[in-house]
């Protein structure tokens, strides 16, 4: 399994805090992470604890109060960076899908390359339509987002994402707005391209997923990392009080 | 029944067919028109500035906030300035705005109709953009978040996604905004424009019968309104339709 993880680390984050009405609320209080190029890392936390902060804060959805994110090396807080070029490598999976309601699937999969990355359209669509072949919904190029399922949209959302190419993924719950048969067919895709070696950072309620998929789990709580480790050692031996409080009560 | 429709020619005759009183009207009407097809181009073009400005600013002050660049200032004071232009605008009654336009603003020139389309275009500007703004904020916010995730900077994000969504939703709210500003030129007459209104009254003045005159401009207006409110009706149906 390890053997696709790199030793190279595209992700580094450094003292990360963010603070919401002058320092009243701490969403983040010191957050220091590293996540290295192939792995797959499960934050996963009580709701309020952070975790979503954490990942929307990578792509700079949310901004920092405080701390450094060097992504391949580069400190994407500082000044002077073009924060549109970064985001473009890194890949952003939303619990409401948010697809574009105006467009097809197919312009949904193709806007962004064709003005971006200035593919060609046949270029940008043939990848599209791979992609599409991949998860199953070749048939719905042609579809508006309001005539699929919640779990088609989700799929969509991830090879959407997936057609500029990121070095990165973030998925924040990706899950969690799914009727619950359809959760499945999203996590198939999912841990498919966790085997193809992308770099992942998910944030998910799914115990089953991060034990089976995760290289590593980080448990957050009131805006810090209180653990990390391997599946194993969160889920059979954690060690601190929190974390098996929190697993007493989801698993 | 003859004497009565006898009296209807005569007053008619005279109302409209004399003096070739019927061209006042015209006129009128294309004053009316005139004024209220160029103030809504003054207001669209107010309207778009005004409201990309305080969206803009809405969206993005906490990232400029964080840099303190000679920009997050200025665009600062462009954004008061555009929040006190609204508050004004929408705070004081139109006529009164046309007559500080006529006799302070522009006090030495007599282009009555030319002054009347800048009075109503910058009024109509600011509930053009207070519509626009309300179609922006009404989009979720996840369509925005989606958009810059994927490299999407700004501009790109509300010219690719958001705008058009946009344009859907308030369309028909922009149209009725239209037919509101065609009623409301009915007091261009205040600054001595021989609008459709003023037209009306003045053959009233002349004949001495007001039944006609008035009537006669009361339909026109109500023509005019029906016809573009059931043109507005048509857009909405087709919109709606796309949305499938």
């Amino acid at each position: 399994m390890n053997d696709k993880i790199k030793q190279e680390s595209v992700i580094r984050v450094c003292g990360l805090k963010k603070y919401y009405k002058g320092g009243v609320i701490k969403a983040l209080d010191g957050v220091d992470a590293e996540i290295k190029r192939g792995e797959v890392v499960v934050v996963i936390g009580p709701s309020g604890s952070g975790k979503s902060t954490f990942l929307r804060s990578l792509n700079m959805l949310e901004i920092p109060s405080e701390g450094q994110i060097f992504v391949n090396g580069v400190d994407i807080v500082g000044k002077g960076v073009n924060i549109n070029e970064h985001r473009q490598k890194m890949g952003m999976v939303f619990q409401h899908f948010n697809l574009f309601p105006h467009m097809t699937i197919l312009k949904n999969m193709t806007v962004a390359p064709i003005t971006l990355l200035k593919k060609s359209r046949e270029e940008a669509e043939k990848k599209a339509m791979e992609l599409l072949e991949v998860v199953g919904l070749a048939d719905r190029a042609n579809s508006y987002p309001s005539q699929l399922s919640g779990g088609q949209k989700q799929r969509i959302a991830i090879v959407r994402a997936l057609c500029m190419e990121p070095d990165v993924m973030l998925f924040d719950e990706p899950t969690s707005a799914l009727d619950p048969e359809m959760v499945g067919e999203v996590l198939d895709v999912m841990k498919r391209l966790a085997r193809e070696g992308m770099t992942m950072i998910v944030v998910t309620h799914e115990m089953g997923f991060a034990r089976e998929v995760a290289d590593r789990v980080i448990f957050m709580d009131a805006g810090v990392i209180i653990e990390e480790g391997t599946p194993a050692e969160i889920f059979d031996t954690p060690k601190s009080e929190r974390l098996q409080g929190f697993l007493a009560k989801v698993l | 029944m003859q004497v009565w429709f006898a009296k209807f020619k005569a007053d008619f005759k005279l109302n409209f067919i004399d003096s070739a009183r019927w061209k006042w009207l015209m006129e009128g009407l294309g004053n009316t028109l005139k004024i209220t097809f160029f103030s809504l181009l003054i207001g669209l073009v107010l309207g778009v500035v005004v409201a990309a400005v305080r969206s803009t600013y809405d969206k993005n002050k906490e990232v400029m906030a964080k840099h303190k660049g000679v920009g997050y200032y200025v665009f600062s004071v462009v954004n008061a300035i555009c929040k006190l232009y609204l508050t004004v605008i929408r705070g004081t009654p139109v006529v009164v705005q046309l007559l500080i336009m006529y006799f302070i603003i522009f006090a030495t020139s007599r282009e009555d109709v030319l002054i009347a389309t800048i009075a109503f275009g910058i009024n109509s500007g600011a509930y053009v953009a207070e519509i626009l703004r309300g179609g922006i904020m009404s989009i979720d916010n996840g369509q925005f978040e989606a958009g810059r995730s994927l490299g999407f900077n700004y501009v790109q994000t509300m010219f690719y996604i958001i705008i058009p969504q946009v344009f859907k939703s308030v369309l028909p709210t922009l149209c009725n905004e239209f037919i509101v500003l065609l009623k409301e030129t009915s007091v261009a007459g205040y600054v001595g424009v021989m609008d459709l209104t003023k037209a009306g009254d003045l053959i009233r003045g002349r004949t001495f019968s007001a039944f006609m005159p008035l009537i006669a401009v009361a339909l026109i207006y109500l023509v005019l309104v029906v016809v573009l409110t059931s043109l507005v009706g048509v857009l909405e149906r087709r919109l709606r339709r796309s949305e499938r």
